[in-house]
């Protein structure tokens, strides 16, 4: 009993021990820190890879994609329906993205998807801003461009179909402070951000008194990524510089179906710039734009084309997304698709030419995190790696643990001595000492987790008041690391393995000095003063 | 003389001092009977605190034999002497030696938590606190039981080493110059202490480099050059048994 009642009562008495407390405190609360934004910036990506895609893909492979896909679709849907939800194509190609009033380019990912169907196999519509303000005004399909105007009353009118999705929305929204923020900057969300009152008063009253509507020639709607036209505010919010429904263009290169040039030149594609998505991946949104599938089919001639000897070619796209049902185990489901995509293109063998049965043979069944594994993977081991280091960096504390339990020991000499004497052993000696450290590892612990917790929770805030002291003092800048914030969700389970970790390694470190303790002679302990 | 309770025989023990051992008992042989109060006296140097270390098995002898109650100390294991020293043997101090950082009652009771596991403990702790108390009340330390060792006189540490080594009720007690550190009035009061336990039936064997200490016991032993040269009985100077100092070892 001496053993926890000695171990407890210096533990709160001895000054020296406080230094141990600290040492285990801030080591905990520093890797606490390091796990939590690590943990929670591959927690984040994780989450967003995964609703970047559907759960099931089939890959072509290859930039001029694959044949019947179409009709691979309906298979599934007919063979498999208990597994598969929804399919739908995609066409992915690369082109210029250029803004037709400046001088304005970028190269970009083009893909090409059906948008109502997309949206149903991720989380693309979640990404969406003006089509979360304007619910279902979001269309890849021909359309012109909405021309603010102004009521009898000189109020600022959008056209009817605008002001209803809005007035939709704001029904439908349960977050007041999301129609606050709304109503706070609409110019962030109306289709006219770029328009400040002022310029609005001489624009929309001077030309457009006309009232509100839409105008200009239709063009096919594009969805632009929004790290790719907008600049991003550190807030993590955008500056829009660009109309919604404004004029935007795209090159594009058609290739044949065996991946060369066709011959044409590269065809211009002028679109509207209708919203702009967020993935939370910068390398997706400052390279992608969404186009409508079957448009951009026709324009890189992977539509049904001409034969030179009669008939038609298959229309080709690159992936087939595949939505499953609602608790379909992924892996399994993966291997069932894969079997039938082989079975399927058996089917079809007879009647497959070379060059169709090659670009069929080129594509592959994954899921998304075969996809996204490299990437995941990657940011994994970014995270042991960091966590690792600062590990090492806190098994300091074993060192300071141990040095401090040694100028203990040596203080407590005499007290060793008078145990010795009352019965006590050098084993139980050794324990108390042991227990000792470990009831400092347990009170640095909780006060480390705690430590380490508030400052998870409050690490955005930190780094805004550092900010504001230096502006080079913001580490975490979201251009660079996609995320508008820092991650800061302190697990339950990693604080109680990192508190765990550190009352170990403080009875690691208690382990020499205790055997030193142990082995004191009491003779020799006792004889001074 | 009654049947011993304690004896050594031939008992030899010597240190390094540098590179040359330093002999401190050369063949000491010595006999305690049970309810004996017996006095090492010997100048500083002599061997008396290592004479006593001996017999409370605190330390080894090179050579020798030292028994208690006819068992052989150093032929038993270390678990053996470690209830020896808990049970059988109450250690008193010149310099006290108690903890600091815990009070009068918890000092007293450090045997007891030695002795008990954390379990044992729970279920004792109560009638031992009570006991300790009472033991305190009766050497005049009752409304001393929440003071640390800093804040008691020497008298008052000495009385609570005293409550330490009396708590497990052992059949000796070995006192190292319990009145060393202490001014001649409070010396006499524990010396009177001592005396009162002895009386009641409690067997103390004491070093004292003071002979004058000498008179309180029954009988008392030099010690010089690490031997015993003399040995007397120094009559009948028992005074009658208290019948409090008896409650204390009762």
């Amino acid at each position: 009993m001496y053993k926890w009642f000695l171990a407890f009562r210096y533990l709160y008495t001895k000054l020296i021990a406080l230094f141990g407390v600290a040492s285990v405190m801030l080591c905990v609360a520093m890797v606490l820190v390091v796990l939590s934004v690590m943990g929670g910036f591959l927690d984040t990506v994780k989450a967003r890879s995964r609703g970047l895609h559907s759960e099931i893909v089939v890959e072509g492979g290859t930039l001029q994609g694959f044949p019947y896909y179409e009709e691979f679709g309906k298979y599934l849907i007919r063979e498999h329906a208990d597994t598969v939800e929804v399919t739908t194509p995609v066409i992915y190609t690369y082109g210029i993205f250029r803004v037709p009033a400046t001088t304005w380019t970028k190269p970009a990912r083009v893909l090409g998807i059906r948008l109502n169907d997309y949206v149903k196999v991720n989380d693309y519509r979640k990404g969406l801003h003006y089509e979360r303000y304007y619910p279902d005004t979001t269309r890849l399909g021909l359309q012109s461009m909405p021309v603010a105007g102004v009521s009898e009353g000189g109020v600022l009118r959008l056209p009817a179909e605008l002001e209803a999705a809005n007035e939709r929305w704001r029904k439908s929204e349960t977050d007041p402070e999301a129609i606050a923020a709304f109503d706070a900057d609409p110019f962030q969300h109306t289709p006219f951000p770029y328009v400040t009152p002022a310029v609005l008063g001489e624009r929309v009253y001077a030309a457009d008194l006309g009232g509100a509507r839409f105008e200009g020639p239709e063009h096919h709607g594009a969805i632009v990524g929004c790290d790719l036209l907008n600049e991003r505010r550190e807030d993590g919010n955008f500056n829009r510089h660009l109309a919604r429904g404004a004029d935007v263009a795209l090159t594009l290169m058609p290739l044949s179906r065996t991946g060369t040039s066709t011959g044409e030149p590269p065809i211009r594609v002028p679109l509207r710039y209708v919203d702009d998505s967020r993935t939370g991946i910068f390398e997706i949104d400052s390279l992608c734009v969404y186009v409508d599938f079957d448009m951009l089919q026709h324009k890189l001639a992977m539509d049904p084309q001409p034969l030179v000897d009669g008939g038609f070619t298959k229309p080709r796209a690159n992936q087939l997304l595949v939505g499953l049902k609602d608790g379909v185990e992924l892996n399994a489901s993966r291997d069932l698709i894969d079997q039938a995509w082989l079975t399927f293109c058996a089917s079809l063998s007879p009647e497959l030419s070379a060059v169709d049965a090659r670009a069929m043979s080129l594509a592959a069944v994954y899921t998304w995190e075969d996809l996204q594994r490299p990437f995941i993977a990657a940011v994994e081991k970014e995270k042991v790696l960091v966590t690792f280091l600062f590990t090492l960096i806190s098994m300091v504390a074993i060192v300071l643990v141990g040095c401090i339990f040694y100028m203990i020991v040596e203080k407590k000499t005499r007290d060793i001595g008078i145990l010795k004497s009352v019965g006590a052993s050098g084993c139980g000696v050794a324990t108390m000492f042991i227990i000792y450290a470990g009831a400092v590892g347990l009170v640095g612990s909780i006060l480390g987790t705690f430590l380490g917790s508030v400052v998870v929770w409050h690490i955005n805030d930190i780094q805004d008041f550092l900010a504001v002291l230096n502006p080079q003092l913001r580490v975490w800048s979201p251009d660079v690391y996609s995320f508008d914030k820092i991650p800061n969700v302190v697990k339950q389970a990693d604080a109680i393995w990192v508190a765990l970790l550190a009352v170990l390694s403080s009875i690691i470190g208690s382990l020499i000095p205790a055997r030193i303790a142990g082995k004191v002679w009491p003779v020799s302990a006792l004889r001074y003063e | 003389m009654n049947k011993p309770m304690l004896r050594a025989r031939d008992v030899h023990k010597s240190y390094k001092m540098g590179r040359s051992p330093l002999r401190v008992l050369k063949g000491v042989s010595l006999e305690v009977a049970k309810g004996e109060f017996l006095v090492v006296t010997g100048a500083s140097g002599s061997g008396k605190s290592t004479l006593l270390h001996v017999l409370g098995a605190l330390d080894v002898p090179d050579r020798g034999i030292v028994e208690f109650n006819g068992r052989s100390l150093f032929e038993l294991g270390d678990s053996a002497r470690r209830a020896y020293r808990n049970h059988d043997v109450g250690f008193v101090f010149q310099f006290y030696h108690l903890l600091p950082e815990c009070n009068v009652l918890e000092n007293t009771l450090i045997p007891l938590l030695v002795a008990h596991s954390f379990w044992g403990w729970r279920r004792i702790r109560r009638k031992v606190r009570r006991e300790a108390e009472q033991l305190l009340e009766r050497i005049g330390l009752a409304e001393r039981l929440k003071h640390r060792p800093a804040e008691l006189s020497g008298g008052e540490r000495q009385r609570v080493a005293i409550a330490r080594a009396l708590i497990n009720r052992p059949t000796l007690l070995l006192a190292d110059e319990p009145t060393g550190n202490l001014d001649e009035r409070i010396s006499k009061e524990i010396l009177k202490l001592l005396s009162e336990l002895n009386e009641a039936g409690q067997t103390i064997v004491m070093v004292t480099h003071d002979a004058k200490v000498a008179s309180h016991a029954n009988r008392y032993v030099r010690l010089s050059d690490g031997m015993i040269r003399e040995a007397e009985a120094p009559g009948d100077q028992q005074t009658p048994a208290r019948s409090a100092a008896r409650e204390v070892i009762s």
